[in-house]
Protein backbone atom coordinates (compact mmCIF):
# COMPACT_ATOMS: atom_id res chain seq x y z
CA UNK A 1 0.00 0.00 0.00
CA UNK A 2 1.03 3.55 -0.52
CA UNK A 3 2.52 5.47 2.38
CA UNK A 4 0.45 8.19 3.98
CA UNK A 5 1.43 11.33 5.82
CA UNK A 6 -0.37 13.67 8.16
CA UNK A 7 0.77 17.24 7.66
CA UNK A 8 0.41 19.77 10.45
CA UNK A 9 0.70 23.37 9.34
CA UNK A 10 1.25 25.14 12.66
CA UNK A 11 0.84 28.53 11.01
CA UNK A 12 -2.83 27.77 10.50
CA UNK A 13 -3.47 26.43 14.00
CA UNK A 14 -5.55 28.63 16.28
CA UNK A 15 -5.13 26.44 19.36
CA UNK A 16 -8.79 25.48 19.51
CA UNK A 17 -7.93 21.93 20.54
CA UNK A 18 -10.63 20.43 18.40
CA UNK A 19 -8.16 17.75 17.37
CA UNK A 20 -7.35 16.95 20.97
CA UNK A 21 -11.00 16.36 21.71
CA UNK A 22 -11.71 14.47 18.51
CA UNK A 23 -8.84 12.13 19.39
CA UNK A 24 -10.28 11.44 22.82
CA UNK A 25 -13.70 10.88 21.35
CA UNK A 26 -12.70 8.49 18.59
CA UNK A 27 -10.42 6.51 20.86
CA UNK A 28 -12.88 6.61 23.76
CA UNK A 29 -10.33 8.07 26.15
CA UNK A 30 -11.79 9.83 29.20
CA UNK A 31 -10.50 13.19 30.29
CA UNK A 32 -8.82 13.68 33.62
CA UNK A 33 -9.27 16.63 35.96
CA UNK A 34 -6.16 18.78 35.74
CA UNK A 35 -4.95 21.87 37.55
CA UNK A 36 -4.28 25.27 36.11
CA UNK A 37 -0.58 25.69 35.53
CA UNK A 38 -0.79 29.30 34.50
CA UNK A 39 -1.18 28.43 30.84
CA UNK A 40 -3.98 27.54 28.49
CA UNK A 41 -2.22 24.33 27.66
CA UNK A 42 -4.26 21.55 29.13
CA UNK A 43 -3.49 18.82 30.09
CA UNK A 44 0.11 19.79 30.85
CA UNK A 45 1.60 16.90 28.91
CA UNK A 46 0.78 13.84 26.85
CA UNK A 47 -0.82 11.15 28.99
CA UNK A 48 -1.75 7.53 28.71
CA UNK A 49 -5.21 8.76 27.72
CA UNK A 50 -4.13 11.90 25.85
CA UNK A 51 -2.37 10.91 22.67
CA UNK A 52 -2.27 14.31 21.08
CA UNK A 53 -2.01 17.70 22.64
CA UNK A 54 -1.69 21.32 21.57
CA UNK A 55 1.39 22.79 23.16
CA UNK A 56 0.96 26.47 23.97
CA UNK A 57 4.08 28.58 23.99
CA UNK A 58 4.71 32.30 24.22
CA UNK A 59 7.68 33.85 22.46
CA UNK A 60 8.77 37.43 22.05
CA UNK A 61 9.09 38.71 18.53
CA UNK A 62 11.77 41.10 17.29
CA UNK A 63 9.54 44.13 17.75
CA UNK A 64 8.91 43.12 21.35
CA UNK A 65 5.40 41.86 20.67
CA UNK A 66 4.24 38.59 22.16
CA UNK A 67 3.52 35.70 19.84
CA UNK A 68 1.67 32.53 20.63
CA UNK A 69 2.89 29.27 19.16
CA UNK A 70 0.58 26.30 18.92
CA UNK A 71 2.04 22.96 18.11
CA UNK A 72 0.08 19.73 17.96
CA UNK A 73 2.28 17.15 19.60
CA UNK A 74 1.95 13.39 19.26
CA UNK A 75 3.55 10.34 17.70
CA UNK A 76 5.54 11.21 14.57
CA UNK A 77 5.21 7.73 13.06
CA UNK A 78 8.89 7.40 12.21
CA UNK A 79 10.10 5.17 9.39
CA UNK A 80 13.12 4.13 11.46
CA UNK A 81 11.04 3.91 14.61
CA UNK A 82 13.18 3.42 17.71
CA UNK A 83 10.13 2.21 19.59
CA UNK A 84 9.54 -0.64 17.14
CA UNK A 85 13.20 -1.52 17.29
CA UNK A 86 13.17 -2.02 21.04
CA UNK A 87 9.68 -3.41 21.60
CA UNK A 88 10.22 -6.99 22.79
CA UNK A 89 6.69 -8.20 22.22
CA UNK A 90 5.96 -6.95 18.73
CA UNK A 91 3.18 -4.77 20.15
CA UNK A 92 4.63 -1.81 18.26
CA UNK A 93 4.87 -2.48 14.55
CA UNK A 94 5.16 -0.70 11.23
CA UNK A 95 1.88 -0.80 9.35
CA UNK A 96 1.65 -1.21 5.60
CA UNK A 97 0.97 2.51 5.18
CA UNK A 98 4.22 3.32 6.96
CA UNK A 99 2.73 4.43 10.27
CA UNK A 100 3.53 2.82 13.63
CA UNK A 101 0.69 0.81 15.09
CA UNK A 102 0.32 -0.44 18.65
CA UNK A 103 -1.29 -3.77 19.38
CA UNK A 104 -2.17 -3.29 23.02
CA UNK A 105 -3.01 -6.93 23.62
CA UNK A 106 0.63 -7.78 23.05
CA UNK A 107 2.11 -4.94 25.14
CA UNK A 108 3.77 -6.23 28.32
CA UNK A 109 4.34 -2.81 29.85
CA UNK A 110 8.11 -3.08 29.86
CA UNK A 111 8.44 0.65 29.06
CA UNK A 112 11.37 0.07 26.73
CA UNK A 113 9.71 2.19 24.04
CA UNK A 114 9.37 5.13 26.43
CA UNK A 115 13.09 5.68 26.81
CA UNK A 116 13.87 4.78 23.20
CA UNK A 117 11.52 7.25 21.49
CA UNK A 118 13.44 10.37 20.42
CA UNK A 119 10.23 12.41 20.61
CA UNK A 120 9.22 11.26 24.12
CA UNK A 121 5.80 10.04 23.02
CA UNK A 122 4.67 6.72 24.55
CA UNK A 123 2.96 6.99 27.93
CA UNK A 124 2.56 4.27 30.50
CA UNK A 125 -0.60 3.51 32.44
CA UNK A 126 -0.06 1.75 35.74
CA UNK A 127 -3.62 0.50 35.97
CA UNK A 128 -3.47 -1.52 32.78
CA UNK A 129 0.32 -1.99 32.85
CA UNK A 130 0.44 -1.01 29.21
CA UNK A 131 1.72 1.78 27.03
CA UNK A 132 -0.38 4.12 24.90
CA UNK A 133 0.23 6.38 21.96
CA UNK A 134 -1.39 7.71 18.78
CA UNK A 135 -1.86 5.10 16.06
CA UNK A 136 -2.87 7.70 13.49
CA UNK A 137 -6.42 6.31 13.61
CA UNK A 138 -5.43 3.13 11.81
CA UNK A 139 -8.95 1.79 12.12
CA UNK A 140 -10.33 4.89 10.38
CA UNK A 141 -7.72 4.85 7.64
CA UNK A 142 -8.51 1.21 6.95
CA UNK A 143 -12.15 2.23 6.60
CA UNK A 144 -11.15 4.91 4.13
CA UNK A 145 -11.61 7.76 6.60
CA UNK A 146 -9.03 10.37 7.49
CA UNK A 147 -7.69 10.54 11.09
CA UNK A 148 -10.14 12.04 13.58
CA UNK A 149 -7.91 15.04 14.32
CA UNK A 150 -7.61 15.94 10.64
CA UNK A 151 -11.36 15.57 10.26
CA UNK A 152 -12.07 17.83 13.20
CA UNK A 153 -9.61 20.63 12.44
CA UNK A 154 -11.67 23.67 11.44
CA UNK A 155 -8.82 25.70 9.93
CA UNK A 156 -7.27 23.09 7.68
CA UNK A 157 -4.06 23.01 9.73
CA UNK A 158 -4.16 19.20 9.76
CA UNK A 159 -4.37 17.41 6.44
CA UNK A 160 -3.84 13.82 5.50
CA UNK A 161 -2.85 12.24 2.22
CA UNK A 162 -0.46 10.27 0.14
CA UNK A 163 3.17 10.79 1.22
CA UNK A 164 4.69 12.29 -1.93
CA UNK A 165 1.86 14.74 -2.38
CA UNK A 166 1.97 15.87 1.25
CA UNK A 167 5.72 16.50 1.09
CA UNK A 168 5.21 18.59 -2.03
CA UNK A 169 2.42 20.47 -0.36
CA UNK A 170 4.55 21.08 2.73
CA UNK A 171 7.41 22.60 0.75
CA UNK A 172 5.05 24.76 -1.27
CA UNK A 173 3.48 26.07 1.92
CA UNK A 174 6.85 26.75 3.58
CA UNK A 175 7.91 28.69 0.51
CA UNK A 176 4.68 30.63 0.57
CA UNK A 177 5.20 31.53 4.24
CA UNK A 178 8.83 32.56 3.64
CA UNK A 179 11.04 33.86 6.46
CA UNK A 180 12.01 31.17 8.97
CA UNK A 181 9.34 28.77 7.79
CA UNK A 182 10.51 25.23 7.16
CA UNK A 183 9.38 21.67 6.65
CA UNK A 184 9.99 19.29 9.55
CA UNK A 185 9.95 15.51 9.35
CA UNK A 186 11.21 14.27 6.00
CA UNK A 187 14.93 14.56 6.78
CA UNK A 188 15.43 12.32 9.81
CA UNK A 189 14.58 8.89 11.26
CA UNK A 190 14.00 7.74 7.71
CA UNK A 191 11.23 10.29 7.32
CA UNK A 192 8.26 10.66 9.64
CA UNK A 193 4.65 10.07 8.69
CA UNK A 194 3.56 13.09 10.66
CA UNK A 195 5.17 16.24 9.30
CA UNK A 196 5.13 19.88 10.23
CA UNK A 197 5.23 23.16 8.42
CA UNK A 198 6.82 25.34 11.09
CA UNK A 199 6.80 29.11 10.76
CA UNK A 200 9.58 29.54 13.30
CA UNK A 201 12.94 27.73 13.32
CA UNK A 202 12.56 24.18 14.71
CA UNK A 203 14.75 25.03 17.73
CA UNK A 204 12.19 27.59 18.89
CA UNK A 205 9.49 25.03 19.67
CA UNK A 206 9.50 23.45 23.09
CA UNK A 207 9.72 19.65 23.27
CA UNK A 208 10.64 19.43 19.62
CA UNK A 209 14.09 17.92 19.02
CA UNK A 210 16.06 19.79 16.36
CA UNK A 211 17.56 16.74 14.72
CA UNK A 212 16.04 13.61 16.22
CA UNK A 213 17.60 10.23 15.56
CA UNK A 214 17.37 6.67 16.73
CA UNK A 215 19.52 6.91 19.88
CA UNK A 216 23.04 5.51 19.50
CA UNK A 217 22.61 3.38 22.60
CA UNK A 218 19.56 1.75 21.04
CA UNK A 219 21.54 0.91 17.91
CA UNK A 220 24.47 -0.46 19.94
CA UNK A 221 22.09 -2.45 22.07
CA UNK A 222 19.92 -3.94 19.35
CA UNK A 223 22.34 -4.19 16.43
CA UNK A 224 25.59 -5.00 18.23
CA UNK A 225 24.97 -6.46 21.70
CA UNK A 226 22.02 -8.63 20.75
CA UNK A 227 23.79 -10.60 18.01
CA UNK A 228 27.00 -10.51 20.03
CA UNK A 229 25.37 -12.34 22.92
CA UNK A 230 24.57 -15.30 20.68
CA UNK A 231 27.89 -15.09 18.90
CA UNK A 232 29.86 -15.06 22.14
CA UNK A 233 27.91 -17.95 23.61
CA UNK A 234 28.20 -19.91 20.38
CA UNK A 235 31.92 -19.19 20.26
CA UNK A 236 32.36 -20.41 23.80
CA UNK A 237 30.46 -23.61 23.13
CA UNK A 238 32.45 -24.28 19.97
CA UNK A 239 35.65 -23.35 21.80
CA UNK A 240 34.87 -25.73 24.65
CA UNK A 241 34.25 -28.54 22.20
CA UNK A 242 37.51 -27.84 20.37
CA UNK A 243 39.31 -27.64 23.68
CA UNK A 244 37.96 -31.03 24.63
CA UNK A 245 38.96 -32.77 21.43
CA UNK A 246 42.29 -30.99 20.91
CA UNK A 247 43.73 -30.34 24.35
CA UNK A 248 41.57 -32.69 26.32
CA UNK A 249 40.11 -32.35 29.80
CA UNK A 250 42.23 -31.76 32.83
CA UNK A 251 42.44 -35.06 34.62
CA UNK A 252 43.79 -35.78 38.05
CA UNK A 253 47.10 -37.63 38.02
CA UNK A 254 46.44 -41.20 38.87
CA UNK A 255 47.90 -42.18 42.14
CA UNK A 256 49.23 -45.58 42.77
CA UNK A 257 46.72 -47.49 44.73
CA UNK A 258 43.36 -46.61 46.08
CA UNK A 259 41.85 -43.96 43.81
CA UNK A 260 42.35 -45.45 40.37
CA UNK A 261 39.31 -47.59 39.97
CA UNK A 262 36.90 -44.83 40.92
CA UNK A 263 36.99 -43.10 37.59
CA UNK A 264 35.25 -39.93 38.75
CA UNK B 1 30.05 -41.39 49.90
CA UNK B 2 33.29 -43.25 49.69
CA UNK B 3 35.97 -43.52 52.28
CA UNK B 4 38.88 -41.18 51.71
CA UNK B 5 36.94 -38.43 49.97
CA UNK B 6 37.68 -34.91 51.09
CA UNK B 7 35.16 -32.23 51.85
CA UNK B 8 35.63 -29.25 49.50
CA UNK B 9 32.49 -27.23 50.17
CA UNK B 10 30.00 -27.06 52.99
CA UNK B 11 26.26 -27.24 52.45
CA UNK B 12 25.79 -23.49 52.84
CA UNK B 13 28.18 -22.83 49.98
CA UNK B 14 26.38 -25.32 47.79
CA UNK B 15 22.95 -23.95 48.56
CA UNK B 16 24.09 -20.41 47.79
CA UNK B 17 25.83 -21.57 44.62
CA UNK B 18 22.76 -23.34 43.29
CA UNK B 19 20.42 -20.52 44.27
CA UNK B 20 22.57 -18.18 42.24
CA UNK B 21 22.90 -20.65 39.39
CA UNK B 22 19.19 -21.45 39.11
CA UNK B 23 18.05 -17.83 39.43
CA UNK B 24 20.69 -16.78 36.89
CA UNK B 25 19.51 -19.46 34.48
CA UNK B 26 15.87 -18.45 34.84
CA UNK B 27 16.87 -14.81 34.32
CA UNK B 28 18.83 -15.73 31.18
CA UNK B 29 15.99 -17.75 29.71
CA UNK B 30 13.21 -15.29 30.53
CA UNK B 31 15.46 -12.46 29.35
CA UNK B 32 16.13 -14.25 26.08
CA UNK B 33 12.39 -14.71 25.63
CA UNK B 34 11.97 -10.95 25.77
CA UNK B 35 15.12 -10.15 23.83
CA UNK B 36 14.33 -12.09 20.67
CA UNK B 37 10.93 -12.07 19.00
CA UNK B 38 11.68 -15.57 17.79
CA UNK B 39 11.93 -16.68 21.43
CA UNK B 40 8.73 -14.95 22.58
CA UNK B 41 7.15 -18.40 22.69
CA UNK B 42 9.11 -19.14 25.88
CA UNK B 43 6.35 -17.20 27.60
CA UNK B 44 3.58 -19.40 26.22
CA UNK B 45 3.65 -22.08 28.94
CA UNK B 46 3.16 -19.34 31.52
CA UNK B 47 0.35 -17.54 29.75
CA UNK B 48 2.26 -15.11 27.57
CA UNK B 49 5.18 -12.76 27.41
CA UNK B 50 3.85 -10.62 30.21
CA UNK B 51 4.22 -13.54 32.62
CA UNK B 52 7.80 -13.83 31.49
CA UNK B 53 8.29 -10.22 32.52
CA UNK B 54 6.95 -10.98 36.00
CA UNK B 55 9.04 -14.15 36.26
CA UNK B 56 12.11 -12.14 35.27
CA UNK B 57 11.42 -9.39 37.79
CA UNK B 58 10.59 -11.69 40.68
CA UNK B 59 13.50 -14.04 40.01
CA UNK B 60 15.72 -10.96 40.10
CA UNK B 61 14.89 -10.61 43.80
CA UNK B 62 16.19 -14.12 44.48
CA UNK B 63 19.22 -13.35 42.36
CA UNK B 64 19.97 -10.24 44.41
CA UNK B 65 19.82 -12.27 47.60
CA UNK B 66 21.90 -15.12 46.20
CA UNK B 67 24.49 -12.72 44.81
CA UNK B 68 24.74 -10.99 48.15
CA UNK B 69 25.52 -14.26 49.91
CA UNK B 70 27.82 -15.39 47.12
CA UNK B 71 29.94 -12.30 47.31
CA UNK B 72 30.03 -12.07 51.08
CA UNK B 73 30.94 -15.75 51.40
CA UNK B 74 33.56 -16.00 48.66
CA UNK B 75 35.16 -12.64 48.10
CA UNK B 76 38.00 -13.32 50.51
CA UNK B 77 38.84 -16.63 48.85
CA UNK B 78 37.95 -15.87 45.24
CA UNK B 79 38.02 -12.10 44.97
CA UNK B 80 41.65 -11.48 45.89
CA UNK B 81 44.60 -12.42 43.74
CA UNK B 82 47.75 -13.65 45.47
CA UNK B 83 51.02 -12.72 43.91
CA UNK B 84 53.24 -14.00 42.48
CA UNK B 85 51.74 -17.48 42.15
CA UNK B 86 48.49 -16.29 40.55
CA UNK B 87 50.46 -14.38 37.96
CA UNK B 88 52.56 -17.46 37.16
CA UNK B 89 49.37 -19.45 36.82
CA UNK B 90 47.89 -16.88 34.44
CA UNK B 91 51.09 -16.84 32.37
CA UNK B 92 50.69 -20.53 31.63
CA UNK B 93 46.87 -20.32 31.54
CA UNK B 94 46.74 -22.91 34.27
CA UNK B 95 47.83 -25.55 31.81
CA UNK B 96 44.39 -25.45 30.23
CA UNK B 97 45.40 -24.25 26.79
CA UNK B 98 48.79 -25.73 26.03
CA UNK B 99 51.05 -28.29 27.59
CA UNK B 100 52.70 -27.09 30.77
CA UNK B 101 55.10 -29.32 32.67
CA UNK B 102 54.46 -27.89 36.05
CA UNK B 103 51.40 -25.74 36.68
CA UNK B 104 51.88 -23.48 39.71
CA UNK B 105 50.00 -24.81 42.68
CA UNK B 106 46.92 -22.85 43.69
CA UNK B 107 44.72 -22.56 46.74
CA UNK B 108 40.98 -23.07 46.98
CA UNK B 109 40.38 -21.04 43.82
CA UNK B 110 42.64 -20.71 40.83
CA UNK B 111 43.01 -17.34 39.07
CA UNK B 112 40.61 -18.47 36.35
CA UNK B 113 37.97 -19.16 38.92
CA UNK B 114 38.77 -15.86 40.57
CA UNK B 115 38.24 -14.05 37.29
CA UNK B 116 35.00 -15.89 36.84
CA UNK B 117 33.94 -14.88 40.32
CA UNK B 118 34.81 -11.26 39.65
CA UNK B 119 32.88 -11.23 36.38
CA UNK B 120 29.87 -12.75 38.09
CA UNK B 121 30.11 -10.34 41.00
CA UNK B 122 30.70 -7.18 38.94
CA UNK B 123 28.40 -8.29 36.15
CA UNK B 124 25.73 -9.26 38.63
CA UNK B 125 25.89 -5.90 40.36
CA UNK B 126 25.75 -4.14 36.98
CA UNK B 127 22.73 -6.23 35.98
CA UNK B 128 20.94 -5.50 39.25
CA UNK B 129 21.66 -1.80 39.08
CA UNK B 130 20.71 -1.36 35.43
CA UNK B 131 17.74 -3.69 35.84
CA UNK B 132 16.32 -1.72 38.73
CA UNK B 133 16.49 1.49 36.71
CA UNK B 134 14.88 -0.27 33.75
CA UNK B 135 12.12 -1.38 36.07
CA UNK B 136 11.48 2.13 37.40
CA UNK B 137 12.46 4.40 34.52
CA UNK B 138 9.73 7.00 34.55
CA UNK B 139 11.43 9.70 36.59
CA UNK B 140 14.92 9.18 35.24
CA UNK B 141 16.23 11.00 32.16
CA UNK B 142 15.70 8.85 29.07
CA UNK B 143 19.40 9.17 28.16
CA UNK B 144 20.40 7.37 31.34
CA UNK B 145 17.71 4.71 31.01
CA UNK B 146 18.89 3.95 27.47
CA UNK B 147 22.40 3.51 28.80
CA UNK B 148 21.08 1.04 31.35
CA UNK B 149 19.61 -1.09 28.57
CA UNK B 150 23.01 -1.10 26.93
CA UNK B 151 24.70 -2.13 30.17
CA UNK B 152 22.10 -4.83 30.75
CA UNK B 153 22.73 -6.20 27.26
CA UNK B 154 26.52 -6.03 27.63
CA UNK B 155 26.29 -7.77 30.99
CA UNK B 156 24.25 -10.49 29.35
CA UNK B 157 26.87 -10.98 26.64
CA UNK B 158 29.50 -11.59 29.32
CA UNK B 159 27.40 -13.66 31.72
CA UNK B 160 25.84 -15.84 29.03
CA UNK B 161 29.24 -16.68 27.52
CA UNK B 162 30.80 -17.26 30.93
CA UNK B 163 27.93 -19.53 31.85
CA UNK B 164 28.97 -22.01 29.17
CA UNK B 165 32.64 -21.82 30.10
CA UNK B 166 31.69 -22.55 33.67
CA UNK B 167 29.43 -25.40 32.60
CA UNK B 168 32.20 -26.96 30.54
CA UNK B 169 34.96 -26.64 33.12
CA UNK B 170 32.69 -27.75 35.91
CA UNK B 171 31.81 -30.97 34.14
CA UNK B 172 33.51 -32.71 31.22
CA UNK B 173 36.35 -30.18 30.91
CA UNK B 174 37.62 -31.04 34.34
CA UNK B 175 36.35 -34.42 35.48
CA UNK B 176 36.05 -34.71 39.22
CA UNK B 177 35.04 -31.08 39.71
CA UNK B 178 31.30 -31.50 39.69
CA UNK B 179 31.05 -33.41 43.00
CA UNK B 180 32.56 -30.37 44.72
CA UNK B 181 29.28 -28.59 44.09
CA UNK B 182 26.95 -31.59 44.29
CA UNK B 183 27.90 -33.59 47.35
CA UNK B 184 30.80 -31.44 48.39
CA UNK B 185 33.15 -34.43 48.57
CA UNK B 186 36.03 -34.67 46.11
CA UNK B 187 38.76 -37.19 45.56
CA UNK B 188 42.25 -36.61 46.84
CA UNK B 189 43.95 -36.95 43.42
CA UNK B 190 41.59 -34.35 41.99
CA UNK B 191 42.25 -31.98 44.83
CA UNK B 192 45.97 -32.55 44.52
CA UNK B 193 45.88 -31.81 40.82
CA UNK B 194 43.58 -28.79 40.98
CA UNK B 195 44.22 -27.14 44.32
CA UNK B 196 47.40 -28.61 45.69
CA UNK B 197 48.22 -25.59 47.80
CA UNK B 198 44.84 -25.67 49.43
CA UNK B 199 45.22 -29.35 50.23
CA UNK B 200 48.58 -28.67 51.85
CA UNK B 201 47.16 -25.77 53.82
CA UNK B 202 44.30 -27.84 55.11
CA UNK B 203 46.65 -30.60 56.08
CA UNK B 204 48.95 -28.20 57.85
CA UNK B 205 46.14 -26.46 59.70
CA UNK B 206 44.46 -29.72 60.46
CA UNK B 207 41.22 -28.60 58.85
CA UNK B 208 41.07 -31.41 56.34
CA UNK B 209 37.83 -33.34 56.56
CA UNK B 210 38.19 -36.86 55.25
CA UNK B 211 35.18 -39.08 54.88
CA UNK B 212 35.22 -42.08 57.12
CA UNK B 213 38.10 -40.81 59.22
CA UNK B 214 36.73 -40.03 62.60
CA UNK B 215 39.27 -37.63 63.93
CA UNK B 216 40.72 -35.05 61.61
CA UNK B 217 41.29 -32.02 63.76
CA UNK B 218 39.79 -29.85 66.39
CA UNK B 219 38.41 -27.40 63.78
CA UNK B 220 37.15 -30.04 61.41
CA UNK B 221 33.44 -30.65 61.14
CA UNK B 222 31.54 -33.28 59.31
CA UNK B 223 29.06 -32.23 56.71
S1 LIG C 1 7.56 9.22 17.49
FE1 LIG C 1 8.27 7.78 19.05
S2 LIG C 1 6.48 6.47 19.44
FE2 LIG C 1 6.11 7.53 17.45
S3 LIG C 1 6.94 6.12 15.90
FE3 LIG C 1 8.60 7.55 16.38
S4 LIG C 1 9.76 6.44 17.99
FE4 LIG C 1 7.75 5.45 17.87
S1 LIG D 1 5.86 -1.08 26.82
FE1 LIG D 1 4.61 -2.30 25.38
S2 LIG D 1 4.71 -1.20 23.44
FE2 LIG D 1 6.37 -0.38 24.73
S3 LIG D 1 8.20 -1.62 24.21
FE3 LIG D 1 7.22 -2.65 25.96
S4 LIG D 1 5.84 -4.17 25.06
FE4 LIG D 1 6.37 -2.72 23.40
Amino acid sequence: MAEYVKLIDVSKCTGCRGCQLACKQWNAQPAKQTENHGTYQNPPDLQANTWTLIRFQEIEEKDGKLKWLFRKDGCMHCTDAACVKVCPSGALYVTDIGTVGLNRDLCIGCKECISACPFDIPRYDRKTDKVYKCDLCLSRIKADLIPACAKACPTGAITFGEKGKMIEKAYARAKELGGDASVYGDKFVGGTHVMYVLDEKPGVYEHLPKSPSVPLSVILWKDIMKPLSLLAAGGVIAGSFLHYIIHGPKLPDEETGQEQKGGE
Amino acid sequence: MRKGLIQATDSFERIVHWSLAVSCLILCLSGLGMMFHSLNFLGEPFGGLKSLKYIHNITALFFILALFFTVSMWWKEAGVFVFPEDLDWIKCAGGYLWHVDKVPEVGKYNPGQKMFFLVVAAGGVAMIFSGLIMLFPLHIPAMIVRLMYLIHAAGFVAIFAFFFIHLYLGTVGSPGSLPAMLTGWVSRPWLKKQHAKWLKEMEEHGTLVVYGEEKSSSHGHHG
